[in-house]
């Protein structure tokens, strides 16, 4: 090689090293274009692609009632969607999936032909309907457990605990006043995903672990038992008298612990859609009615507390007819009294005497004890909707409008607002906040949280709240009093009747068909525990309070006071039961199953041997219980204990006999 | 055979450093490439690839005991004996993929296309050497060196094996281009080139014209033709500067790249170590290659130069069309990268390469020229 060509061969060596360097320049600036400049472009597309974001909600709270049963749990059901990007033949997919859901073809082929990879198909669908989609085997068709709310017991307390949508918010009543602490925290939760969707935890993939989920469940003022037992009778009454509607409020006195409110009719919460709107108002705090002779009382506090009154004191009722500045007052159905003690005139709730009481008061005295008791505002109990209803300031009463308001007319009130100011008379003369939420428990049944019984007001005296009190004993434990269809056996009970003619806008009157009747009372009147307000609007048949009203309320209570043994003690802790699965209770059942379950039988002993009352359980329980008190049970027939008969143990070391008959058709 | 004292003497350390240095990183980017692979057998790739190295070691001590110019002598010999195995394809080849690459030895499979690059660099060398000397080709005088390029490219493009074709005439070209060709044969080859295109066009299968149009355009479809292409920008882009760090690739690790363990092996390697990563080894490819073509700066005969030159367009063009094809500018052709990706070949023809670069290096004193 001659030095010539060494020295052309060298300088084209380092032409091809010159041409190399700048080829890796190329490829250099290009990776600084890949990774540099759209590197956090690309690193988003890298995440949008192994990533994926899902909103886990955890299961919604349970509510329980105040023994610790199920209201409202969580359950898992099935939903079916559809990737739409993974369906060939969109129109056969959507006919065949008609077929088994009933779903429309075309609505089905328009959600299915959209873009995107996820549309929902059928959401809460039965098991059966998910197996048959499933077996359809479809591409692209796919099913997901959903928790779904479930109320155990269907219409039970519903209109206190309301409902919840498809995405688990709450629509209605606690679930919705309380859905911030029943709703548990909607998850944030990273997957990582790999080319093939196989789904990795992204602590697979690098970052960060899952947030604990935590909640708490509600216990509720609400007993299942009562509440069981008042809207059965509720709704018998309401069917009995052909009312249009009807509420009860079951209330603790000392507490002010809601212990039952129903309204009829009710409405099955698992299927809430089939009911309207207007059945599913909660009435008891929504809806205000005049309220009528049940008010009546309340005037009376003020008479009695101001002086203006005493038992001594009698009144003149003006034979059946009495003229306030150009209006004739008359008493209801007619009736004509003469010479009235204020006992009287509350007993035989007359209407001329009432005026009279309250012309003896301030104006403004006696607005201020109304409005003392509640009324105008409302009660702040934990539910929403609640309205405060009417009471007007003096500075606006006529005195027509004064006579009228001390038998209940011209004021607005809610049945919660009565059982709350009937409850302070009970009290003696302490009025207390209602309340629906007794604790928050968390998930190992220990209380987070727990709510205090709030004494909102002194309203009146004790001594006045006693002297109130015997009066409306009087109502009803005496011969001729109006409320002595209220009576329970073996407890005495206090409280005053109403029945108030409905304002009708259209003939701007009141209205001669249209009444509601009341019952408001309390028991046992020598120590009050429980308030019970019955109210049916528009009853046809029997429409008095004192006929139709009154009945209830003595049911109601009876069965409460069967309930608690006639030991009405509601101070007990409530403890959160676990068990496996509540059974659903038979819409036929009678009350007292109820009763079942949580009511210690073996509590009740006697001197000489054991004799507890078995009446409602079932024979496994009384069974059970016989074991554990060392009684020998003789059964006969099946369902619920009706009747039992108590044989003393033949010998000493023998076994006391109970020979129990069980029936079916309770009551 | 004896072997000069001077040889030892001038021993080209830097070539095998630089080798074992690529192929640690190699390794190291190969374990992770694998390590998302449940099955065993191709967890195990990487050991492989190290009892590969090993033997590419044994290959590339062989290739530069021996004199280079014996070795060149026998050049002929050696190009027909790959041609032939590459022919022997057609009847014992194993076919994967959809094609007839390899030879199974022994337990062994191996990929005489390979082998027939280094083989026909050596034959060109000769030819080149013998007829040419100093003189740039006419277009007539390309006849031989053509024959000698389209025997083998012709029977690989039948495996069929385009990318491995397209290079052995890119080796080709470079070669001559070097050699020296005259003005009016350059321009008349470029012309002849300019009308081969539409032929080679109707040559290609419908899935190499696919990725011929996706190189223009990868989003037309994303999750067929283009996906290799995005699958590729988005794990190389997404390592940004610093990289995701060793085994934390996300687009590697969760299986979104295709072929990472041999073609697109640098993707999965860009991903985890970013951009520092990526200079790194463009550096040491870089410093190779330059190094090679200064051993042929210093050579003392033509035909060294010519075969190391040659052996250096092996390593350049594997590097260049491979990372440029990571990167998203050069279309979808299987290339593998010298040293790192899998495949044990490729490696053991790359360590003869190297010894060859080393052996003209170490003997450019003791020749007569």
């Amino acid at each position: 090689m001659s030095r010539k060509a060494r020295k052309w061969l060298r300088f084209r060596v380092t032409l091809v090293a010159v041409l190399f360097f700048v080829l890796f320049v190329g490829l250099l600036s290009r990776a600084v274009h890949l990774q540099i400049i759209s590197g956090s472009v690309l690193k988003d597309l890298a995440e949008r692609q192994h990533t994926r974001n899902l909103v886990l909600y955890p299961e919604r709270n349970m509510i329980l009632d105040r023994n610790g049963q199920k209201l409202a749990a969580t359950i898992k059901v099935d939903s079916i969607y559809a990737d739409p990007s993974k369906i060939s033949d969109t129109d056969e997919t959507a006919f065949r999936l008609s077929n088994v859901l009933g779903i429309d073809r075309s609505k089905l082929a328009a959600a299915l032909s959209k873009r995107g990879r996820f549309c929902w198909i059928a959401r809460q669908v039965s098991p059966d309907k998910k197996k048959r989609v499933t077996e359809l085997g479809l591409e692209g068709v796919y099913t997901v457990h959903e928790p779904k709310r479930f109320y155990p017991h269907r219409e039970l307390a519903c209109h206190v605990l309301g409902f919840t949508g498809i995405d688990s918010s709450g629509l209605e009543g606690l679930e919705l006043y309380y859905d911030s602490h029943l709703k548990t925290q909607p998850q944030n939760v990273f997957w990582g995903r790999d080319a093939k969707g196989n789904s990795i935890y992204r602590a697979a993939v690098g970052t960060g672990p899952m947030e604990g989920i935590e909640g708490a469940d509600l216990v509720l003022t609400i007993d299942g038992k009562i509440q069981y037992a008042a809207e059965l009778e509720l709704q018998e009454a309401v069917r009995n008298t052909e009312a249009r509607s009807g509420t009860v409020v079951v209330m603790d006195i000392r507490t002010g612990e809601i212990l039952a409110m129903a309204n009829a009719p009710a409405y099955n919460l698992n299927a809430f859609k089939n009911s309207n709107a207007e059945v599913r108002r909660n009435r008891a705090v929504t809806d205000t009615f005049e309220p009528g002779s049940v008010f009546k009382p309340f005037v009376m506090a003020a008479a009695l507390e101001e002086g203006a009154i005493t038992e001594q004191d009698v009144i003149d009722c003006e034979e059946g007819s009495y003229a306030v500045k150009g209006r004739t007052i008359r008493e209801a159905n007619a009736k004509k009294y003469g010479l009235l003690g204020p006992g009287e005139v509350l007993k035989r709730s007359s209407n001329i005497g009432m005026v009279k009481i309250a012309e003896r008061i301030e104006k403004e005295s006696l607005h201020r004890y109304l409005s003392s008791f509640g009324f105008g505002s409302c009660t702040d109990v934990d539910l929403p909707g609640e309205v405060g209803g009417v009471l007007r300031s003096p500075g606006e009463w006529r005195p027509v409008d004064l006579a009228a308001l001390s038998f209940g007319q011209g004021v607005s009130v809610t049945v919660l607002q009565i059982a709350s100011a009937m409850s302070a008379i009970a009290n003696n003369g302490v009025l207390m906040r209602p309340y629906m939420v007794k604790a928050m428990v968390d998930e190992t049944g220990t209380a987070a949280s727990e709510f205090q019984p709030t004494p909102v007001r002194r309203v009146i005296s004790p001594v006045t709240a006693r002297r109130l009190t015997a009066m409306l004993k009087d109502v009803v434990e005496s011969d001729n009093g109006t409320g002595r269809r209220a009576r329970i056996s073996g407890v005495s009970a206090a409280g005053k009747t109403g029945t108030s003619q409905k304002f009708d806008w259209s003939l701007h009157q009141y209205s001669s068909e249209n009444v509601v009747t009341s019952f408001a009372g309390f028991f046992p009147a020598d120590d009050p525990k429980i308030t019970v307000v019955v109210v049916l609007d528009e009853p046809r048949k029997n429409p008095w309070g004192g006929v139709s009203a009154a009945p209830v309320f003595s049911k109601i209570s009876q069965h409460i006071v069967t309930r608690f043994n006639r030991e009405i003690d509601l101070n007990r802790v409530a403890k959160r039961v676990i068990e496996p699965e509540f059974p659903i209770m038979p819409a036929s059942a009678p009350a007292h199953r109820a009763d079942a379950g949580v009511f210690d039988l073996t509590k009740q002993k006697s001197s000489d041997f054991p004799s507890p009352d078995f009446t409602g359980f079932s024979m496994r329980e009384v069974l059970q219980a016989g074991k554990e008190l060392g009684i020998n049970i003789r059964v006969s027939g099946s369902g619920w204990a009706v009747s039992q008969k108590m044989q003393p143990p033949a010998g000493p070391g023998e076994r006391p006999v109970c020979f129990v008959s069980f029936s079916s058709d309770f009551r | 055979m004896k072997i000069d004292r001077r040889v030892l003497i001038n021993f080209d350390w830097a070539i095998p450093l630089l080798i074992l240095a690529l192929c640690v990183v190699g390794l190291v980017n190969l374990y992770s490439a694998c390590s998302n692979v449940g099955n065993g057998n191709t967890t195990a790739l990487y050991l492989k690839q190290l009892y590969w190295i090993g033997l590419g070691l044994v290959a590339m001590l062989v290739c530069f005991s021996v004199d280079y110019r014996l070795v060149i002598r026998y050049a002929y010999i050696l190009y027909g004996i790959s041609v032939a195995l590459l022919a022997l394809l057609f009847i014992y080849g194993e076919i994967t993929h959809g094609s007839q690459r390899w030879l199974v030895l022994g337990g062994f499979s191996f990929q005489p296309s390979e082998l027939v690059k280094l083989t026909m660099i050596l034959a060109l060398t000769k030819y080149i050497d013998e007829r040419n000397v100093g003189t740039a080709f006419s277009l007539p005088a390309l006849l031989g060196p053509f024959l000698i390029v389209m025997l083998p490219a012709l029977l690989i493009l039948k495996q069929p094996d385009l990318g491995t074709a397209l290079f052995l005439v890119l080796l080709f070209v470079s070669m001559i281009l070097f050699a020296g060709i005259r003005m009016r044969a350059f321009v008349e080859m470029c012309v002849a080139g300019l009308a081969l295109l539409p032929a080679l066009w109707f040559i290609m299968k419908d899935y190499q014209r696919e990725r011929l149009i996706m190189l223009l355009n990868p989003e037309r479809d994303p999750l067929g033709a283009g996906y290799h292409i995005i699958q590729s920008i988005i794990a190389v882009g997404s390592g940004g500067l610093l990289g995701k760090g060793y085994l934390k690739g996300t687009q590697s690790q969760l299986k979104f790249l295709p072929e990472q363990q041999t073609d697109f092996v640098f993707s999965v390697f860009a991903e985890e170590w970013g951009f520092v990563g990526v200079v790194f080894v463009l550096m040491l490819f870089l410093v190779l290659i330059l190094w090679s073509l200064n051993i042929g700066r210093r050579a003392r005969d033509f035909s060294g130069v010519l075969l190391v030159f040659g052996a250096t367009m092996i390593f350049f063009w594997g590097v260049f069309i491979n990372i440029g094809m990571i990167l998203g500018i050069l279309p979808v052709v299987g290339i593998p990268l010298p040293f790192m990706s899998y495949g044990g070949s490729c490696l053991v023809v790359l360590m003869m390469a190297a010894g060859l670069l080393m052996n003209v290096s170490m003997r450019r004193f003791v020749l007569k020229s």
